[in-house]
Order: structure tokens, then sequence, then C-alpha cells
């Protein structure tokens, strides 16, 4: 039963880890129609910048979590001014050319800033080692740390697009940007907002997962596979539907690890074929526009 | 789509500056005598292809220092194969039709020289291998211009069932990465183990979690469920430095078990770990630098340090050593063209920072064993643990008889 357990809550931290780097992808694409191939590079720039401040500037955790994210905030408002505006009345193939272009830009930054080496940040220290759960399931403390992060995130995020006139700005502007700009909304700062906001949602995965994932060069390349088998799986563009494609892939990695080793391999890609065959938009896709 | 082709024409660019800049002395001068280097240089293993480069480097300067090849000086040109096997013949076709080197050294993963070694017959230049370790390459597959130079996972795991035979565990199982390298661990492990304890029971519970699965809670926890006495772990690279992490957080350390890590002593993956690593754990290594104790070994480990400023890590031996290999066999053959190379490779004994070394004739495998020790105290100089209980095995003791091989060349 502890086997059990242990293995759903290991698929929610994993599930919910990509929750936060994924739905930033899906707010980016479906307010700004672009697909943001850079955005696992942003997430290995947010979990690199953390490393140098927690290990090389002393700064503490919580302080890194801060500001990382923020720096990398700050890079995506210069890409969207400097770079994409460029190119938002185009082709969606444009994007995806140019987004790729900065991903290859970012990865080679890293590879001469911090070199190839690989590298380890710790958690917290009272999120250090582990913890008994009733029923007698001894866990990492730094998972369960994940799994709250990511629920606050999915509460903050629900709070904000159903609550807030930002929120509302953005759904509006997802949905018709020239009727919003009509409406007297200043289009042009809601997208680099929300390209910055996409950017910042990667970078906190990064200083999230830096304490439990080595970081090393490669880690942005495994991270966007991932987040676009959720995306794939819960729908581009919609918001529930990186929740329930997250939720989904960490079942695969979680369960079908622990249950199904041989098969574990596949099984992401064979959801993502049962999805695309049945439900071609994704679980909770519509097709474009969200 | 995620194929990060980043050509190293730098390196190349550098390279050929250094050599119009002009060698200050008595060095060598003349055409460069051209090696390709056919390395991870992108992505989560780029550390690897990292020293390996290193390695390569420190061994050119040396040699170009003291007058080159038959008065040549060696040059270097890196391509990245992104631990990808058709990448690396792409590369490897560029490297030899483009760029017309002589040699090649390199490859990572056993992936990668599963596809390359069968096209070296077609490309007619020597391949030395300096890191990739399946046995087929020097088995089923090998061919008169595929060598190796460092220790191949059957030399590797026959010294592991050595040594685990006399722990006493009986149930060994496995963790490994689910590709050639991963599943060839735990064949030849299994194999050699029957050997030496026929009591031994091999379970039929393996984890076989895939490359970079950055999260191996699960399998960690699959395995303990099982209770094995043993387990023999080739998890290697970042995937390394995770799992060790996420097993130390879950208590897997301290179930009691046996545990053999097949390429444990990398100090790539040490150094990032640090004390972190626990100790008592077995470690194996294609090559450990304190474990030679030779003037030719101190004085590699002695300019790396000094030009790198960390210890040489086995992939940095390797590639160091295949330079030296290309060397002597230029001036064995007298001839630097890529066949002559290829000729004079078989057969040749040479000096390298491990002992006197011979690539047998037939199959082309050096003859050489790997370093297994326990982990203990930290090495504060080098700010990783150290290896106690070292034992390094000689190529006679774990290297199969050539009809054992497989190898059906010439």
């Amino acid at each position: 039963m502890t086997g059990i357990a242990a293995a759903l809550l290991n698929s929610l931290d994993i599930g919910l880890l990509l929750f936060i780097i994924a739905v930033g992808l899906n707010i980016v694409f479906g307010v700004l129609n672009i697909i943001n191939f850079a955005h696992g590079a942003l997430y290995m720039l947010g979990a690199y910048l953390g490393y140098s401040c927690m290990n090389q500037l002393g700064m503490p955790f919580w302080l890194a979590l801060a500001v990382a994210p923020l720096a990398v905030a700050a890079l995506a408002v210069l890409v969207d001014r400097g770079m994409l505006r460029f190119i938002y009345q185009r082709e969606i193939s444009d994007s995806l050319l140019l987004t790729f272009a900065l991903l290859l830009v970012l990865n080679e930054a890293v590879r001469m800033i911090w070199g190839t080496g690989i590298h380890v940040v710790e958690p917290p220290a009272p999120l250090q080692g582990t913890i008994v759960l009733p029923g007698g399931l001894n866990y990492p403390r730094y998972s369960l740390f994940v799994i709250a992060a990511g629920l606050l995130a999915l509460a903050a995020l629900w709070l904000l697009f159903n609550r807030t006139r930002l929120g509302k700005i953005m759904r509006a502007a997802s949905l018709d940007r020239d009727m919003a700009q009509l409406l007297c909304i200043n289009t042009r700062r809601v997208v680099t907002c929300v390209f910055a906001f996409g950017a910042w949602l990667a970078a906190m995965g990064g200083v999230v997962a830096a304490p439990m994932r080595a970081i090393d060069p490669g880690m942005g390349d495994k991270i966007i596979i991932e987040s676009f088998i959720v995306v794939v799986i819960g729908g581009l563009g919609s918001f529930p539907g990186a929740l329930l494609g997250a939720v989904a892939l960490g079942l695969m990695h979680g369960l079908g690890g622990r249950f199904l080793p041989d098969v574990n391999l596949v099984l992401p890609f064979i959801g993502m074929a049962l999805v695309l065959l049945l439900k071609p938009h994704g679980l909770m896709g519509t097709g474009g526009k969200a | 789509m995620f194929e990060l082709t980043l050509k190293r024409a730098l390196l190349a660019l550098t390279a050929a500056g250094a050599l119009a800049a002009g060698p200050a002395s008595a060095a060598a001068s003349g055409d460069p005598i051209k090696i390709g280097g056919l390395y991870i240089l992108s992505g989560s293993a780029a550390t690897y292809g990292k020293f390996a480069e290193q390695g390569i480097q420190l061994a050119m300067d040396e040699i170009n220092a003291q007058g080159g090849v038959l008065g040549r000086p060696l040059a270097l040109l890196m391509e990245d194969d992104q631990g990808k096997a058709a990448v690396g013949i792409q590369a490897a076709r560029k490297l030899v039709y483009q760029d017309k080197v002589q040699a090649l050294v390199g490859v990572d993963s056993s992936g990668v020289a599963l596809g390359l070694v069968p096209t070296m017959k077609e490309l007619r230049t020597p391949l030395i291998l300096t890191h990739a370790a399946t046995p087929h390459a020097t088995g089923k597959l090998c061919n008169d211009y595929t060598f190796r130079i460092s220790v191949n996972e059957e030399q590797n795991m026959r010294a592991a069932a050595e040594l685990a035979a006399k722990t006493g565990a009986k149930r060994w199982t496995t963790i490994g990465p689910d590709y050639a390298f991963g599943h060839e661990v735990w064949e030849y492990f299994g194999k050699y183990l029957k050997k030496f304890n026929p009591d031994a029971e091999l379970m039929k519970e393996t984890a076989f979690p895939r490359f970079g699965a950055e999260d191996f809670t699960p399998f960690i926890n699959g395995v303990m469920q099982n209770k094995p006495d043993g387990v023999i772990i080739s998890v290697w690279g970042g995937d390394l430095v995770n799992f060790v992490r996420q097993a130390n957080n879950l208590g897997f350390f301290n179930q009691g078990f046996q545990l053999m890590f097949a390429v444990g002593a990398a100090t790539e993956v040490l150094t990032a770990l640090g004390p972190q690593m626990p100790e008592g754990v077995w470690l194996g290594t294609r090559y450990w630098y304190a474990g030679y104790d030779s003037p030719r070994n101190e004085q590699f480990v002695d300019a790396f340090k000094k030009k790198y400023g960390v210890p040489p890590s086995y992939n940095a031996e390797g590639a160091y050593a295949s330079i030296y290999a290309v060397k002597a066999a230029i001036e064995k053959g007298g001839k630097a063209d890529a066949e002559s190379i290829a000729k004079a490779l078989q057969g040749l004994t040479l000096e390298t920072p491990t002992g006197q070394l011979t690539l047998r004739k037939g199959d082309n495998q050096a003859l050489i064993g790997p370093t297994w020790g326990r982990t203990g105290p930290m090495n504060d100089a080098d700010k990783i643990r150290s290896l106690v209980d070292a034992k390094t095995f000689t190529g006679a003791e774990v290297t199969p008889a050539l009809e054992d091989t497989g190898c059906k060349a010439s």
C-alpha cells in the first residue's frame, strides 16, 4: 500500500513541477499565438541563475527563488521588444524558427558562462531529508514542497484568470487581440507582460527543480520535450489542459516507472498517440484560441 | 527537431590560427596531420566531451612542442556527435571526406559506437574508441579500422563480478539506462557472476529507466521493495548525479545492499556530488587518476591539473592516450595516411598513463583492466571522494580470449 502511495505522491511531484513549466508555454501560446521553443532554455537559465545566487553569491534558497525568475523575466522583456514583436503578425512557423534560434543562443550562452560541468544545489535546511507521513510512508520533504508549490501556482493562476482585471484582459487579448485593442486595451503591453510572465514561470520551475535535479547544459532540452508532451495531451493553449496533461504525464512516469518498468519508456508516446487519434486538439484543447 | 547541431568550426579555426601564427621554436612545422575527435559536446553529457577534448589538446600540445610526428604538427578537428548514432556517422563522414582527417578518436556513447563501427570500413580510416564500452565494437562488429584503447564492458564486468562474488551477496539486480550500455552491463555482469559464484541469483525484477529520466524515485522504490542483496548500477553522467541524490533521500544507501557502480568513479560526477556520494560503495572506472604509481601517470596527472585545474577523468585519459597511439602508429609505419595508421595500430604497444598497453592483433582491443574501489573520505585538495581498497585489474586478468570475443575480422 505504501508502495502505491509513494508512487502516487511521486507522480504528483513530477506532474506539478511540469505544470508550473508547461502552463507558461500554454499561456504564451494562448495570448501571443506563438509556440516558444526557448521555453526549456528559460527554465534552464532559471536553474543556473538560481545555482549562481545560492552557491556563488551565498543567497538563501528563498531569495534565489525571488531573484532568478525576475532576472529571466527581465531578459524576456528585452527578447519580446527586440525580437518577437516583429513577427507577431506573421505565420506561426516564423515564431517557431525565431524561438528555436533563441534556444540555440541561450544554450550556447549557458555553456559559455557556466561551462559544461554538472552542478548541484542543496534544498534549504528545513526541506532536507525525509519526513514520515501518516501510514508510515517515508517521503522526501523537498518533494512535498514541490507539490505544495505546484498547488499554490495552480490556485494563484486560477485566481488571476478568473478573479482579476488583469486576468480578464489577458483572456480578452487571447480571444481577439484586435477587438481588445479597439476596447482601449494596450495590447502591446499585455503581450510583453504575458511573454515575461511565461518566462518567469519557466525560470520559477528551474529554481524549484534545482535542488532535486542535476543542473547541466541539457536540462532545457529535456524539459521542453516533456512540456510539449504535456500540451499535446492536455491541449495547446488551455489552462486546465496544462494541469491535466502534466498530471497525466506525471502518472505515466511515476506509476509507470514503479509498476511497469519495462514499458515506461513508451507510455508517454502511447498516451500522446491516443490523444491525437481520439481528440486531436488535446483533452481540453479547442484547436487554436483558448 | 531537437538536434542542436552546433559545429565546432571555432575550434578548427583556433587550431588553424595557431598554426598560421607559427610555433615558436624547434616545434613542428609543415602540413599538420589532422585528427578528428567525435564526442558529446552539447546537452547533459557535454562535460564528458569537454574532458576528452582537454585530454586530446594536452597530448597534442606535448607532442607538438617536441617536434610533432615525422616533423609535422598534429591538429584537432572536433565534432559534436550529440550521443546519437546518426549524427555521429554524419560527423565522421564530414571529418573524413571534407576535412581529410587521417584518424578518428572518440565517441562516448555505445549507441554511437554500434552505428559508427561498421561505417569505418567504408571510410577506410582508423577509429580509436576511447570511452564507448560496448564489447561488440571489438567483438562481433570488429573490423580492421576500429580500435579501442579503453576498457570495454566485458572486461569491466568480469572484474566487477569477481568482486561481487567475494561480497557474498546472493540475489542481484540492476538499475541502468535503457539502451545498449545498460543492458550489456547486466548481461556481462550476470555471465561472469554465475561463473564466479554459481549460487548467485540474477533477479527477474530489473529497472531500466530511460537515459535522461531525471526522476529515478519510482525505480529506486521498486528496487528497495524487491529487497535484493546486491545491485549493479550503470546509470552515468547527470543521471548518476540525480540518482545518487534521490537515492540518498529515499534511504537507498542504508538498506545493507552491496552496491556497485559500473562507471561510478567518473570525476565529472564525483566532483558534482562531493560528499553526497556515500562512503563504502563500490565504484568502477576505466581509469582512476590515483590508481597508477608510475612516473608516466604522475607526469600526465600533474600536467592535466596544471593546465585545467582538476584531476583528469577516465575520459580525458582515454582521449589523451589515443593521440599517443596515433603518434606511435605513424612512427611505426613511417607514414601518416589513414591506411598506414590503421595497419600500424594493429598489435601496437605503447606507453600510456595506465602502463604499457597493447592493442591486441585480431580484435584490436586494448589489453587493459578497470580500477574498482570503495568510496572513502573526501580528498580535500581535489574536492572529490577518494577510493580505498582500490584494485586495478590487469588486461590479462579480465580480457576474454580472442576466440571468445566473437570477432572474425581479418
